[in-house]
C-alpha cells in the first residue's frame, strides 16, 4: 500500500513538473533591420545585449545594411518582443525582420510560433500540414 | 616628473606618439569628437570608464570620467579632472564634457530628441545639465587663489550622425556660485560653443567588428568672463596674504563690502583643429589638437597657441540581463 502511495506521489509530482515547465519557443533565425547603428561601438553594444537574451546562439551585425542576424539555440524560449525591447533600450529602432521559425497554423493565416505565445499573419504555404511546420516569413 | 617639466606642446606630442606606437590595442574615449559637443548617450545599463590627458599653455590636466546609461536616452557621468601643472591662461571648460579647472562634476545627459530616418543615420539632440565643485586652488598671477566654489553647467547639443559623415553643434554655459552666501569669490563664468564635422574615409569604413576609425574637424569658441574676488575686510576669514580658508570662520562675518573684478581673468578664444576616434571591441582611443584661430585673454594672461587631448575609454556594454 505504501509503495503504491509513493508511486502516486511521484506521478503527481512529475505531472506537476510538466505542467509548470515553460514551453519552448521555436525561433530558429532572425534577420532584423535596425535603424541608427552608425559605429562599431553601437554595433557592439547591441550585439552584446542581444547575445544575453535567453536562447541566442550568435549575433552578427552588418553596419552597411543595418541587419542584425540572430541564430537561436534549439528549443529556446526566445521572444521577438524581448528582442525589440532590447533594441529600444540601446537607443535604436527595429524595423522589419525575416524570421525562420517552427510553428502551427491557427486558422488560415495565423502562424503561432511554438511555445512563444507570439503569432503572425502570414500566407499559409500551399502544402498543408496539420502539425508544426518550419517557415520563413517577413514581419513588419 | 621630467615629462611634466617639458613644455606642454612637447609633452603632448611625446605622449601622443607614445600611445600611437604602443602595441597595446588602444581605444578611444567617446562616441564623438574630442573637444566639441556631441549627442550620443550610452544604452541602458552600459558603462564607460574614460581617462584623458589634456594640455593647454602651461597646464597639464588628467581627467578621469565614468558614465552610466540610466535609460536608453539618459545617462549620468562623473568626472574629476585635476591639474598636474598650472598655467596662466583664462580658465574655462577644456572640452564640452570636461571642466577646464580642477572640479568634481556630475553631469546628466538627456537625449530628448532621437530620430532614425535611415540605416546608420540618426538625428538627435541632447541636453546636458549638472553641477560641480572646484577641488584644487588655482594659483593666480596677480593674487592669492580664489576660494573653492560650486558651479552649474547647462548645455545643448544637436547633430546628425551617419556612417560616412557626422555633424554636431552645441553650446553651453557654466556659472559659478559660492558655498557661503557671505563670501563671493567667483571663478570665470564660461560660455562654450562648438561645431564638429566627422568623416569616416572609405578606406577606414570597415565592417563590424573590425576597428572603426573616424576623423573630425572641430572648432570651439569660448567667452570666459571676469573672475571676482570677495572684498571681505581683513581678519574676517577671507583670502589674505596668500593663505586660504575654506571652512567658515568661527566668528561672524562682517557685511560684504562688495567684490572686485579681476582684470587678469577671462577672455575670448576660437580654436580649431583635427581629432580622431578609433574604437575596437570595448576600447576607444581618441585624440586631437586644436590651434588658436583667435585668442584674446584679458590682462596679462598667457596667450594659448594650442590645446591637445588624448584619451582612452573602456566600455562595458550589454551586460544587463
Amino acid at each position: 500500500m505504501r509503495f503504491r502511495a509513493n508511486i502516486r506521489r511521484v506521478a503527481m509530482l512529475a505531472a506537476l513538473f510538466f505542467i509548470v515547465e515553460p514551453l519552448h519557443a521555436e525561433y530558429l533565425k532572425i534577420e532584423l533591420r535596425v535603424y541608427g547603428l552608425d559605429c562599431g561601438l553601437c554595433a557592439r553594444g547591441v550585439a552584446a545585449s542581444v547575445q544575453r537574451l535567453a536562447g541566442v546562439k550568435s549575433v552578427d551585425v552588418n553596419l552597411k545594411t543595418g541587419i542584425l542576424e540572430i541564430v537561436l539555440e534549439p528549443s529556446n524560449t526566445f521572444k521577438m518582443s524581448d528582442l525589440r525591447k532590447r533594441i529600444r533600450e540601446n537607443g535604436f529602432r527595429s524595423l522589419e525582420a525575416e524570421v525562420t521559425a517552427v510553428g502551427v497554423f491557427n486558422g488560415s493565416s495565423k502562424f503561432e510560433v511554438v511555445g512563444s505565445g507570439e503569432s503572425y499573419d502570414v500566407r499559409r504555404p500551399a502544402v498543408k500540414s496539420t502539425g508544426p511546420v518550419e517557415l520563413t516569413f517577413s514581419v513588419h | 616628473m621630467s615629462l611634466l617639466r617639458l613644455r606642454p606642446l612637447c609633452a603632448g606630442s611625446f605622449l601622443l606618439l607614445l600611445i600611437g606606437l604602443s602595441p597595446v590595442p588602444a581605444r578611444g574615449d567617446g562616441h564623438g569628437p574630442a573637444f566639441a559637443y556631441s549627442t550620443a548617450t550610452l544604452g541602458k545599463g552600459d558603462t564607460s570608464f574614460e581617462t584623458a590627458m589634456m594640455w593647454r599653455e602651461g597646464s597639464v590636466m588628467f581627467g578621469p570620467r565614468v558614465t552610466y546609461g540610466l535609460r536608453p536616452n539618459l545617462q549620468i557621468s562623473f568626472s574629476a579632472p585635476f591639474h598636474l601643472t598650472h598655467g596662466e591662461h583664462p580658465t574655462g571648460r577644456f572640452t564640452a564634457m570636461m571642466p577646464g579647472t580642477p572640479e568634481a562634476e556630475a553631469l546628466v545627459g538627456w537625449r530628448f530628441y532621437h530620430a532614425t530616418p535611415g540605416i546608420s543615420t540618426r538625428n538627435e539632440a541632447t541636453l546636458y545639465a549638472g553641477g560641480s565643485a572646484t577641488t584644487q586652488h588655482l594659483p593666480r598671477i596677480d593674487a592669492p587663489p580664489l576660494r573653492r566654489q560650486p558651479a552649474m553647467y547647462v548645455a545643448l547639443a544637436a547633430g546628425r550622425v551617419a556612417r560616412t559623415y557626422d555633424i554636431w553643434a552645441g553650446a553651453g554655459y557654466q556659472r559659478y556660485g559660492d558655498w557661503n552666501s557671505q563670501v563671493s569669490d567667483h571663478q570665470s563664468n564660461t560660455f562654450f560653443s562648438s561645431i564638429a564635422f566627422g568623416w569616416r574615409p572609405p578606406f577606414l569604413n570597415k565592417p563590424y567588428p573590425k576597428p572603426d576609425v573616424r576623423v573630425f574637424w572641430e572648432t570651439t569658441g569660448e567667452d570666459v568672463g571676469l573672475a571676482t574676488r570677495d572684498r571681505t575686510p581683513l581678519g574676517s576669514g577671507g583670502v589674505t596674504g596668500g593663505h586660504t580658508h575654506d571652512t567658515a570662520p568661527s566668528f561672524p562675518l562682517l557685511p560684504l563690502a562688495g567684490t572686485e573684478l579681476l582684470r587678469n581673468s577671462g577672455g575670448r578664444a576660437i580654436f580649431t583643429g583635427p581629432s580622431f576616434l578609433c574604437t575596437y571591441k570595448s576600447l576607444a582611443l581618441q585624440g586631437g589638437v586644436l590651434f588658436a584661430a583667435y585668442d584674446q585673454p584679458n590682462g596679462d594672461q598667457t596667450h594659448e597657441e594650442l590645446r591637445a587631448v588624448v584619451g582612452i575609454t573602456y566600455y562595458i556594454l550589454g551586460r544587463r540581463k
